[in-house]
């Protein structure tokens, strides 16, 4: 009894010194999504009596297959990019430890600092023919014109590169770093069972670092499905009207911003944050990426030790 | 080109001088590979700090990658201050006090956190956890919109306090911390340290604190790296040209100057593609350093301890 009111002013204290952030989570985090939800059935022009039947507007939106079809034929294609390349970079880097590759890595990383407004500039100068650095390589190709390049058609294409050139680079230093985490025992162990270089990485590294690529896959593709700042600038400012209402943030911001229709873009964003969640929600329990952050309870380690004990015996 | 790396397949009828050839030619194909790379990752950026040395005509019809004069920087500098009363400098002061502001806070709140969830028996531990990492792995665009009606609702748009106060939530930087104090500093410390008669407030201040200097270094790199060239969060929150970040002001120059697209109308002071290049090296540049200066940091970081040492 005693202890407990010791313990008490302490959490208290605790609790003080936590506050801060809970602050910040409760204000920027959780309470955003509880107004979007009341603002949902609001009254709207699309949606004048008001109520959750805004979702099928939303749906019925002339302007929502063309995004999903942008959307997902950009992610068709970035994502398994993304991946098998940042993979296969990272386990070419990993093969052996020339002190010249550190150079290298430190290449790699420049990109991820062009983003957003800086992509934008820097990829109008490099599909531009007359101003690109691969000029000769383009006008080798008989690209001579912006127009042969720059068209809706071509914007899947364009966007892909764009977000691939920022992030390829990061990635592979990241899942480098998740090589490096592979015991040396194990590997040599390997090497002396007779596998070569080829086998050790597809048989031996990539399974040990899969929840790492799981991890990269869900964070790509959740940012993937939120494009807006690229193909936004680029239908603003660049070539106007050649990326309108392209992606589903797009459209999103094009209702809030230009039609006024909050209740249609609140139904919207929540409809997109739906991906995401399952996404995170799948990489803290379907993989072991979390698992030393004692997201199990007390009780359920203790199950599962007496569970192994029992087995051993 | 199929790439064989066969040492000891004691089973191949290949004499030892062919694998060894074998082996030598795949090295030099990826070493090759990977150089090519490197060079496609810096060209970008070079093109971009050599751009503004030129004039506009020398941008289009020189060598992309040639150096002109160094007069070329200080002209750019200067059409780019004289630009809208010298609104450029505003962008740069307020992408430094803003982002000042944010690492602060930012760092101070998850650092905080990640202290308390380690170090003490408060309840909803888990819930916290798993709020803390749902956050982090959402991208903060999927909640822009809900962002601005709240913060309309709050009278904050067009105020930098909404972008501070928005940006300095930092789950992952909480999450580190929490990674952090939990694997660096044994409880058996804290322990001893109460039964000495410490509070939690001292416990923090007296012995965690100075053992984290390397995750105070980590958090505000991180959120640094991550506010500094962040374009949308600002460009929805700021109206007024006076108010914008330096990635926003850059934005603004595309569609407002001539320089990028000719039918947007000439500027009375010429901002063209060497300024715009200039502007850019002011957002990417700084970036550029910092990750260059913390390159194992960052990589240990994003994987938030889940490295072994």
């Amino acid at each position: 009894m005693r202890q407990g009111r010791r313990h008490k002013p302490k959490n208290l204290l605790m609790i003080l010194m936590l506050s801060p952030y809970l602050l910040l989570l409760f204000f920027f985090g959780i309470l955003p999504l509880i107004m979007a939800m009341f603002n949902v059935p609001s009254k709207s022009p699309s949606n004048p009596n008001g109520g959750w039947g805004v979702i099928k507007i939303v749906f019925k939106d002339f302007r929502l297959l063309p995004a999903a079809e942008h959307v997902l034929g950009f992610m068709a294609l970035f994502v398994p990019l993304m991946v098998i390349f940042v993979v296969a970079m990272s386990l070419m880097l990993d093969m052996n430890t020339a002190p010249w590759k550190k150079y290298v890595r430190l290449a790699y990383i420049v990109p991820a600092c062009i983003s957003g407004s800086v992509a934008v500039l820097l990829w109008y100068v490099l599909l531009e023919p007359t101003l690109s650095p691969f000029k000769g390589i383009m006008h080798w190709l008989g690209i001579t014109q912006a127009t042969q390049i720059w068209k809706t058609s071509n914007l899947t294409f364009i966007l892909v590169f764009m977000a691939f050139f920022s992030l390829a680079g990061q990635w592979i230093l990241i899942q480098f770093g998740s090589l490096q985490s592979i015991s040396t025992e194990i590997l040599e162990a390997a090497r002396v069972d007779g596998c070569n270089q080829f086998q050790l990485a597809t048989k031996i590294k990539l399974p040990l670092i899969r929840k790492y690529v799981i991890y990269m896959g869900v964070l790509v593709f959740a940012g993937g499905l939120q494009i807006f700042v690229e193909p936004q600038l680029l239908n603003s400012s660049v070539y106007h009207g050649i990326a309108q209402q392209w992606s589903f943030d797009q459209l999103s911001y094009s209702l809030a911003f230009d039609n006024g229709n909050f209740g249609e873009a609140s139904a919207l964003s929540l409809m997109l944050l739906i991906p995401s969640l399952i996404g995170a929600l799948l990489v803290i329990y379907k993989t072991d990426m979390f698992e030393d952050v004692t997201l199990k309870s007390p009780k359920k380690m203790r199950k599962e030790a007496l569970k192994r004990e029992a087995a051993k015996a | 080109m199929s790439i064989d790396f066969k040492e000891t397949t004691p089973e191949t009828s290949e004499t030892p001088r062919k694998k060894k050839r074998k082996f030598r030619v795949g090295h030099y194909a990826i070493n090759s590979w990977l150089i090519f790379w490197a060079l496609v990752s810096v060209i970008p950026m070079l093109w971009l700090v050599l751009a503004p040395s030129k004039t506009d005509r020398e941008v289009s019809y020189k060598n992309p990658l040639s150096f002109a004069s160094f007069h070329g920087y200080v002209r750019a500098w200067k059409n780019l201050q004289d630009f809208n009363s010298g609104v450029l400098a505003r962008w740069v002061l307020n992408s430094i006090t803003y982002n000042l502001a944010i690492v602060l806070i930012a760092s101070v709140t998850a650092s905080l956190a990640g202290f308390v969830i380690s170090a003490s028996r408060i309840r909803f531990k888990k819930a916290f956890l798993i709020s803390t990492l749902i956050m982090m792995l959402v991208p903060p665009v999927a909640l822009v919109i809900p962002l601005f009606i709240e913060m309309n609702k709050a009278n904050l748009i067009d105020n930098p306090m909404s972008v501070v106060l928005i940006s300095s939530l930092y789950p992952f930087g909480a999450f580190l911390a929490y990674i952090y104090y939990s694997s660096t500093i044994p409880p058996e410390l804290y322990e001893s340290a109460r039964l000495d008669g410490c509070s939690d407030f001292r416990l923090y201040t007296k012995i965690a604190f100075p053992l984290s200097y390397p995750l105070l270094a980590l958090l505000a790199f991180f959120a640094f790296v991550g506010n500094w060239g962040n374009y949308f969060m600002p460009y929805i929150m700021l109206q007024s040209p006076t108010n914008y970040t330096l990635p926003v002001g850059l934005g603004a120059l595309f569609f407002s100057t001539p320089a990028i697209n000719p039918g947007n109308g000439a500027t009375s002071v010429p901002i063209l593609k060497p300024e715009i290049a200039l502007a850019g090296i002011l957002v990417a540049v700084p970036v550029m350093i910092v990750f260059l200066i913390s390159q194992k940091r960052l990589i240990r970081g994003m994987l938030a301890g889940s490295i072994k040492e």
